[in-house]
């Protein structure tokens, strides 16, 4: 990820916000979709495209979970645990996924392939229990052997050319 | 049980309004139309006369909100869609902006015709990209059709929207941390006043409302705000749409007019109600922030008031439902982990609070409690957090947890006791 890539990512938005300041958002984010995380290179070139020091980047960059400071699979699967999942069996959905993924909870597979997160609820509600790739379409209400099929046909993907955290 | 689909027009003219062309034939449009015949400030008090409360959960009246902006304040206006649908339970606005999006575009574009900006802006969450991309191509198409542009709102009057997607965080729902987010910094809500309407995005002149409130203005412009103001009574007037999630059969959204529908209704006869042999144990009608509420409330109208009047909120309309299987200390626990882990830790008694709320539901639920000495915990810890910190989080984890305290003391006394063994969830596939 070069600092020329990021400019040239901003530049058409540079006229819509009154202060540079709010492209440090957009920036991190086109960053995280070249490696899926965010190492200390990115913030270097997004502190360096858009004008801001790397360490305001990186306090904006910790803030947000869905802005990776740490590495992460080639695939993020992300289950919602909030209330109206949990009374639908998502807490039996996680433990299902993490079994067939051999991951204790919380983490990421041994091949890089999947880093397995709990998240906070993804405003799908309606089908409960739900899940998001990245932050792909929310799917669902998934039953164990569906998650298992959605897992399988991950690992048959070709790495995905950006990553849409 | 009056179902009416003012922002679910796309319900009424088969099942996506997502492209201009499908929209205008579905009568979109003509309350910009109707709108732009007016002056500025009728338009102002045509939004104040219809009674359209802000959807998001506060529920201020949108009219006055927007009338706050001062007129010549020698910087530029904008107007800040909040998109940041982040409150559980809740779910109504993306169905708006991925079956509905040009009624969001034409609302945003009334309220800045209103309030003199021209250039607003959306801010939708960051778990909702695949809805930001609807917006992205319903914008581009809205700009080259003219609707969006240099002239958008006549010759020589330009009008545009942005959007700008957040990256995960509950708090940036609340407008003055998304303002912050929007500028590109942490999330992290600001002391009131000053307000945005004074100094919001830029520290210039702010009008910031939910996606359902602006989708509620292309109806409202075009039928007249007396139409809208008759639905409903007096304070609660119009349509809400409710989102409707947890033990019932049927989950969904249903826009129905305010104040002649009951709870019971709403449950029972729209969301499928319950598997049999089940009954309403506990219901948090407007988002997991209000007070939860028992069976013995069901009959409740649904409006702002008369919620007001069992104890809860209407909030933001995300009405979760436990029923007779579900334990309300882990349901609790559950919530108090939800606001633990989103509160921006700026103010102490929330960052702190919500750990020690999540700490002591989460011992008494694995059989670790302390009998009556973490009830006394729990109770002391109401009142060090409530109305200690910047922002409505802190109150709205309180709030659930509390009144559950309260309803259903003899099965919080047990579980500090005895634990709470993992019930088994619903599995049924919602039906329909």
């Amino acid at each position: 990820m070069t600092i020329a890539e990021i400019e040239e990512y901003l530049a058409p938005m540079r006229g819509e916000y009154a202060d540079p300041r709010s492209l440090i958002l957009p920036a991190l984010r086109y960053a995280q979709g070249h490696v899926g995380w965010l190492p200390a290179e990115s913030m270097a070139a997004v502190a360096e495209a858009t004008g801001f020091s790397q360490a305001y980047v990186e306090s904006v960059a910790s803030f947000y979970d869905r802005l990776y400071l740490d590495e992460t699979g080639r695939y993020c699967i992300n289950v919602c645990v909030t209330l109206s999942c949990m009374l639908r069996g998502s807490d039996e959905l996680f433990g299902h996924i993490a079994d067939y993924l051999g991951l204790d909870g919380e983490g990421t597979t041994a091949d890089g392939m999947f880093t397995l997160a709990k998240v906070q609820c993804i405003g799908a509600c309606d089908r409960a229990p739900c899940l998001q790739v990245d932050s792909g379409m929310q799917l669902g209400p998934l039953e164990a052997a569906d998650a298992t099929c959605l897992i399988d046909d991950l690992r048959a993907e070709p790495a995905p050319a950006r990553y849409d955290r | 049980m009056p179902e009416l689909n003012a922002v679910y027009r796309h319900r009424e003219f088969g099942d996506h309004l997502t492209t201009l062309a499908a929209y205008e034939r579905a009568g979109g449009y003509l309350g910009l139309k109707e709108t732009l015949e007016m002056p500025p400030d009728d338009a102002l008090y045509a939004f104040h006369r219809s009674g359209l409360r802000g959807r998001g959960g506060a529920g201020f009246p949108m009219g006055r909100k927007a009338s706050f902006l001062p007129k010549d304040a020698g910087k530029p206006t904008y107007v800040v869609c909040n998109a940041d649908e982040s409150e559980p339970g809740t779910f109504k606005d993306r169905e708006i902006i991925e079956h509905n999006p040009f009624q969001l575009i034409e609302g945003i574009t009334i309220a800045s015709y209103a309030v003199g900006c021209e250039r607003a802006y959306i801010y939708i969450r960051g778990e909702y990209e695949s809805q930001a991309r609807v917006l992205d191509d319903a914008i581009a198409e809205a700009r080259s059709a003219g609707r969006l542009g240099p002239d958008a709102l006549g010759p020589g009057r330009p009008f545009d929207i942005t959007v700008y997607r957040g990256a995960g965080a509950y708090i940036c729902g609340e407008e003055t941390a998304l303002l912050e987010s929007l500028e590109g910094k942490r999330g992290q809500p600001r002391l009131k006043p000053p307000f945005p309407a004074v100094a919001g995005l830029y520290g210039c002149p702010t009008l910031i409302n939910n996606v359902e409130t602006l989708a509620s203005l292309p109806p409202i412009m075009h039928r007249g705000p007396d139409w809208y103001a008759a639905m409903g009574n007096e304070k609660s007037p119009g349509t809400k749409v409710f989102s409707v999630s947890g033990h019932v059969l049927s989950p969904g959204n249903f826009e129905i007019v305010l104040g002649e529908t009951t709870l019971r209704e709403l449950i029972y006869d729209m969301a499928g109600g319950l598997r049999p042999g089940r009954e309403v144990k506990a219901v948090w009608p407007g988002g997991s922030s209000v007070p939860v509420i028992g069976a013995d409330s069901l009959d409740v109208i649904l409006d702002y008031e008369a919620l007001n009047e069992v104890g809860t909120f209407l909030g933001s309309g995300g009405c979760i439902v436990m029923d007779d299987s579900g334990c309300i200390v882990r349901a609790s626990w559950r919530l108090a982990q939800f606001y633990r882990h989103e509160s921006c830790g700026k103010c102490t008694p929330c960052r702190e609070g919500t750990g020690w709320l999540a700490n002591i539901l989460g011992r008494m639920v694995r059989g670790e409690g302390r009998g009556d000495e973490d009830i006394r915990l729990l109770e002391s810890l109401f009142g060090r957090i409530e109305g200690r910190s910047l922002c409505p989080l802190a109150d709205g984890a309180v709030m659930p947890i509390q009144s559950a305290l309260e309803l259903f003391r003899d099965e919080f006394e047990r579980v500090a006791r005895e634990g709470s063994p993992r019930p088994v969830p619903m599995t049924e596939a919602p039906v329909g």
